[in-house]
C-alpha cells in the first residue's frame, strides 16, 4: 500500500522533472500526452488505493520515509499519511487534474511554451497530493509553499503582461502573509506537542488541553491566517479575482477546485485542535460568513465572466469556513467536493468561451452565443444551477447541509448571512450565464464565422465534470440510511461533533427557505436580464470594484509603503548612510595624515624612536 | 668594568643619534659593538667560562664584515649626493 501512495505521489513530480529536462527534445503532442499520462496514472493508483482501503475496513496506512529533523524536543519525520480524508482529496486533485490536464491540450494549443505550462502543472500537482498526504505538519508545508509556488508561476505563465505579472505578485505577497501565520503555528505547534506528527497532535490535544485553553486559542487563530491566506477569505480574499489573469484552466484547477481549498483542508485536519477553541470556531465562522456574503455581492457587480467565477469561488469558500465554524467538518468537505467539481466545469466551459473569442473575458463583448455554443452553454447552464443549490444538482445537498447545520448549532445570524450568500449565487450565476449566452449578439458578421464551438478535447472534459456535476450530490444523499461520503468520513472522526446536531438528510424549513431563494433569485436574474434592461447595469459599479478594497489597500498599506521606501532612498540613504560612509573615510585619512609625519625620511629620528622603544622594552621586561 | 661598558654604549647611543656626519654615526656603532665585547669578556673573566671569549671573536668577525658593507654604503652614498649630513638623505619621506 505504502508503494502505491509513493507511486501515486511522485509520479507528478517525475512528470514535472522529465518535461523540465525532455523540453528540447519532446514535441508539442509528447508533452501534452506525458503531462496528461503521469496524472492519469497517478489517478489510478489512488482509485486502486482506494478498493484496497475498502477492503481493508479503512485502516489509515502510515508511511516515514526517513526522519528529517532529529533534534530533542523536535519530532519530524517525513511522512505521509493516508485515511479516508486525504484519500478524498488525492482522488479530488487527480480526477479533476487529469480532467483539466487533457482540457489544456486544447485551451493552449496556440501557446508556445507548451512544456514549461505542463511542468508547472504536473508540479502543482505534486505539491498539492505532498499537501494532502503529509502525515507530518513540515512536510504539509513543504507542500503548502509548493503550491503557492506554483500558483505564482502559473497565475504569471504570460509574464510579458504586466497586469498578470502583477496578479502573481499580488497573489504571493499576500500568501506569504498567510503562510507566515502558518509557520508561526507550526513553530507554536512543535513547542506544545514535540512533534509534528497530525494524528498524534490530533489524539493528544484533547487529553493535555482543556477546552478553550489560550495556548490552543492562539494556535488555531495562527493556522486560521494561513487558511485565510490560501483559502482567500478577508482580509486576504483579493488576490485571488486577481488571479485570473492566468490561463483559464489554471483558474479551474488551481483557484477553484484544488489549491484554494487547502485552508479548509488544515482545518478539517486539525479539527481536534479547533474543537477545543470555541473562540477561534467564532472567528472562522464569522469570517466565512462575512466573506461569503461580501464576495457574493462582489460577483453581482462583476462584468468578467472570469471575476464573477473567482468571488464565487471565494463565496463559496467561505461557506465552507462557515460550516467549519459550526464544526461541520463533514458538511465542509462535503461542500468542497461538490464545489470541486461544479466550479471546474463553470470555469471550463468559460474557458470554451473564453478560448474560441480568443482570450476576450469581458461579458460586454459576449451575449447571444448559445447560438454558437451549442454544447457549452448547457454546461455552463447546469454548473450555475447545480451551484445555485437546486434540488437534483450536487451543492443543494451539499450547502443546505451547511446551512442547516448552522442553524441547528445555533448561530441564527450566521445563518442568515449564509443563507443571503447562497441565494445570491443563483442570482450572479444566473446573470452571467445571460450576459454571455443570451440576448443579441454582439460579435460583427465577420467575427462571427471565427468563432466556433470548442473542440472535442476541450468538451469532453466539460461533459464528464458536468455528469459529477449532476450526480455528485448523490455522494451525500441518504440512499440506504446514511449518506456514502458521510459514512466515509466517518472514520476520520469528522462527523463525531456532528451526531450530536443531526443526522441524516431532512428536509426542514430552512432547507425550502433556501430552495424558494435559489428558486426566486435565479428566475429574477433570468428575468432581468434577458430583457436587456439592466444590461451591465450603473449602480452596479462600487460592487465591480468590491466596495474599493483594493483600493483602500492601495491607500492604506501600499502608497504608504511606497513613500517610505523613497523616503529612504532620497532622503535617508543619501545622508545618513552615505555621509556615515564617507565620514568613517575621511577619520581615516585624517588619522593617516597624523601618522604620515613619523614616516619623515630623518634616519636619526627612526634611530630615536627605535632607542626609546628598546628603552621601554627593556624597562617592561626588567621591571 | 660594567659601568664603563653601559657608558660606552650610552655614548655610542646618543652619538649616532645626534652626530649627522655619516663617518662619525659610523664610528658610534662601532663603540657600541665594542661595549658588548667588553662586557662579554667581563663577564667571562668574572664566571671563569671562556665561551664568552670565542662570542667576541664572531662579534669582531661581524663588525669587520659590516665595516666594509657600511663603508661600501656611505661611499655610493656621497656619491648621489656629496653632502656630508645624514638629514639631507630623506628621500624615502612618507
Amino acid at each position: 500500500m505504502s508503494l502505491a501512495i509513493c507511486f501515486g505521489l511522485f509520479l507528478p513530480l517525475v512528470g514535472f522533472l522529465s518535461l523540465v529536462l525532455l523540453s528540447g527534445v519532446l514535441d508539442r503532442r509528447q508533452v501534452g500526452i506525458l503531462a496528461c499520462t503521469v496524472i492519469a496514472l497517478s489517478f489510478f493508483s489512488f482509485a486502486l488505493l482506494l478498493g484496497t482501503f475498502l477492503q481493508n475496513g479503512m485502516q489509515p496506512a502510515h508511511v516515514t520515509l526517513f526522519q528529517w529533523i532529529p533534534l530533542p524536543g523536535i519530532d519530524a519525520n517525513v511522512s505521509l499519511h493516508l485515511d479516508a480524508l486525504s484519500l478524498l482529496m488525492t482522488l479530488i486533485i487527480t480526477g479533476v487534474g487529469c480532467l483539466i490536464h487533457i482540457y489544456s491540450i486544447g485551451y493552449m494549443d496556440d501557446e508556445e511554451d507548451l512544456a514549461r505550462y505542463f511542468a508547472f502543472l504536473n508540479f502543482f500537482v505534486f505539491s498539492m497530493l505532498l499537501l494532502v498526504l503529509a502525515g507530518d505538519l513540515l512536510v504539509l508545508f513543504a507542500g503548502w509553499e509548493g503550491v503557492g509556488l506554483a500558483s505564482y508561476l502559473l497565475i504569471g505563465f504570460w509574464y510579458r503582461r504586466p497586469a498578470a505579472a502583477a496578479a502573481a505578485t499580488k497573489a504571493f505577497v499576500m500568501n506569504r502573509i498567510g503562510d507566515l501565520g502558518l509557520l508561526l503555528g507550526i513553530l507554536l505547534t512543535f513547542h506544545l506537542f514535540e512533534t509534528g506528527d497530525m494524528g498524534e497532535i490530533n489524539r493528544r490535544a484533547s487529553l493535555e488541553f482543556i477546552v478553550g485553553a489560550p495556548a490552543l486559542t492562539l494556535l488555531t487563530l495562527l493556522y486560521f491566517v494561513g487558511a485565510t491566506g490560501k483559502s482567500a477569505q478577508f482580509p486576504l480574499y483579493s488576490w485571488l479575482p486577481d488571479a485570473m489573469e492566468g490561463p483559464t484552466p489554471v483558474s479551474a484547477l488551481i483557484h477553484a477546485a484544488t489549491m484554494v481549498t487547502a485552508g479548509v483542508y488544515l482545518i478539517v485536519r486539525m479539527h481536534a485542535l479547533f474543537l477545543l477553541a470555541p473562540i477561534t470556531l467564532q472567528v472562522v465562522g464569522l469570517v466565512g460568513a462575512g466573506t461569503s456574503l461580501f464576495a457574493a455581492l462582489c460577483a453581482v457587480g462583476q462584468t468578467d465572466l472570469k471575476k464573477v467565477l473567482a468571488y464565487s469561488t471565494v463565496s463559496q469558500l467561505g461557506l465552507m469556513f462557515l460550516a467549519c465554524g459550526a464544526g461541520a467538518f463533514y458538511a465542509a468537505m462535503f461542500h468542497l467536493t461538490s464545489h470541486a467539481f461544479i466550479k471546474a466545469l463553470l470555469f471550463l466551459s468559460a474557458g470554451n468561451v473564453v478560448h474560441m473569442m480568443h482570450g476576450e473575458t469581458s461579458m460586454e463583448k459576449m451575449g447571444g452565443l448559445a447560438r454558437i455554443f451549442g454544447k457549452t452553454q448547457w454546461f455552463f447552464l447546469i454548473g450555475s444551477l447545480a451551484l445555485a443549490g437546486l434540488p437534483p444538482f450536487a451543492a443543494f445537498f451539499s450547502k443546505d447541509l451547511i446551512l442547516e447545520q448552522e442553524y441547528l448549532a445555533g448561530y441564527h445570524f450566521l445563518f442568515y448571512l449564509g443563507l443571503a450568500a447562497s441565494v445570491l449565487t443563483g442570482f450572479y450565476l444566473m446573470r452571467a450565464y445571460c450576459l454571455t449566452f443570451l440576448g443579441p449578439l454582439q460579435l460583427s458578421l465577420k467575427a462571427r464565422q471565427a468563432v466556433k464551438e470548442a473542440p472535442c478535447v476541450m468538451w469532453v472534459p466539460v461533459a464528464i465534470l458536468a455528469f459529477l456535476a449532476i450526480v455528485g450530490g448523490l455522494l451525500g444523499y441518504p440512499l440506504h440510511g446514511t449518506p456514502l461520503l458521510e459514512t466515509f468520513l466517518h472514520e476520520v472522526g469528522l462527523t463525531m461533533f456532528e451526531a450530536e446536531l443531526h443526522s441524516g438528510f431532512v428536509l426542514t424549513p430552512e432547507t425550502w427557505v433556501a430552495i424558494s431563494g435559489a428558486l426566486c433569485a435565479v428566475a429574477i436574474a433570468a428575468w432581468l436580464y434577458t430583457r436587456g434592461v439592466y444590461r451591465l447595469a450603473k449602480p452596479f459599479s462600487w460592487l465591480k470594484q468590491a466596495f474599493y478594497v483594493d483600493n483602500a489597500y492601495e491607500q492604506m498599506l501600499v502608497n504608504p509603503l511606497k513613500r517610505l521606501s523613497s523616503w529612504i532612498v532620497d532622503v535617508w540613504e543619501p545622508q545618513f548612510f552615505e555621509g556615515a560612509i564617507w565620514e568613517i573615510g575621511l577619520m581615516a585619512q585624517r588619522v593617516s595624515r597624523w601618522l604620515q609625519r613619523l614616516q619623515s625620511g630623518q634616519i636619526r629620528s627612526y634611530l630615536a624612536w627605535m632607542v626609546a622603544g628598546s628603552a621601554l622594552l627593556m624597562i617592561y621586561l626588567v621591571r | 668594568m660594567v659601568f664603563s661598558s653601559m657608558a660606552l654604549f650610552a655614548i655610542g647611543t646618543i652619538g649616532i643619534v645626534i652626530k649627522r656626519n655619516p663617518l662619525i654615526a659610523f664610528l658610534s656603532i662601532e663603540m657600541m659593538l665594542n661595549a658588548a665585547n667588553l662586557l662579554f669578556v667581563s663577564f667571562a673573566r668574572r664566571w671563569g667560562d671562556d665561551m664568552g671569549l670565542v662570542w667576541v671573536f664572531f662579534v669582531l668577525v661581524v663588525a669587520a664584515a659590516e665595516a666594509a658593507v657600511g663603508l661600501a654604503l656611505i661611499i655610493n652614498l656621497l656619491r648621489s649626493k656629496p653632502i656630508v649630513d645624514v638629514d639631507e638623505y630623506n628621500q624615502l619621506r612618507g
